[in-house]
């Protein structure tokens, strides 16, 4: 036996954890380029949703005198709302992106794409109607 | 950094908001911290696994960063709802 065989050395996988082996049954482990890849999509996804919670605060804290109350705060809700949904679904789609690379599947639609999108739209219209009716 | 720059965003709200600001703070400030006291064990073993060209789905690291996403954003809508 090579030192590069022997167990626990760099070329033993570990066993997986109970969370994986629930989440993630099945299958076999993807291209190493792939997994990393889709952690650096979840990240992605991550910061804009970390970039919307800073933006709704933004709007409820610097906005006081340029829009009216029920705006501000609908604004800043709707923002920390996409905020949140946009991180639990990062996870979401990470987990069935890694599930379909397991099973050799093919790649879920992105469903956040279209909450984004919609909810981004959203709120350009609430901001421009008001811009506009102000 | 980014969830260090968020938590120093919710601290603009302290003297709005008062005290509950600090949980948000707190929650943002503990993610940050907890992503940078354990990058050096995930690079670690992100690279073994490259070197044996099998790593594995870090599942744990996922579902945290998306819970503190989660409670960042209900902690904010309710101190917004509740101002």
């Amino acid at each position: 036996m090579t030192n590069s065989e022997q167990p626990g050395s760099a070329n033993t996988p570990p066993s997986r954890g109970k969370i994986a082996e629930r989440l993630l049954p099945g299958g076999e482990e993807p291209d190493p380029r792939f997994t990393l890849a889709n952690e650096r999509t979840f990240l992605a996804w991550i910061r804009t949703s970390l970039a919307l919670l800073a933006g709704g605060i933004a709007i409820e804290a610097f906005t006081a005198d340029l829009f009216l109350e029920p705006v501000r705060k609908g604004l800043a809700v709707v923002l920390l709302l996409l905020g949140m949904l946009l991180s639990a679904g990062a996870a979401v789609r990470w987990l069935r992106v890694e599930r379909s690379m397991r099973n050799k599947a093919p790649l879920p639609l992105p469903l956040i794409v279209p909450l984004l999108a919609g909810a981004g739209a959203l709120a350009a219209a609430v901001v421009l109607i008001f811009i506009l009716w102000r | 950094m980014a969830l260090v720059t968020v938590s120093a965003i919710f601290l603009r709200w302290l003297p709005t908001h008062g005290l509950p600001i600090l949980l948000l703070f707190a929650v943002s400030a503990g993610a940050a911290a907890g992503i940078y006291f354990t990058q050096r064990r995930r690079y670690s073993a992100s690279s073994r696994g490259i070197a044996r060209e099998n790593v594995d789905a870090d599942i744990t690291a996922v579902l945290w960063t998306a819970c503190a996403g989660v409670a960042l954003g209900g902690l904010g809508i309710g101190v917004v709802l509740a101002g």
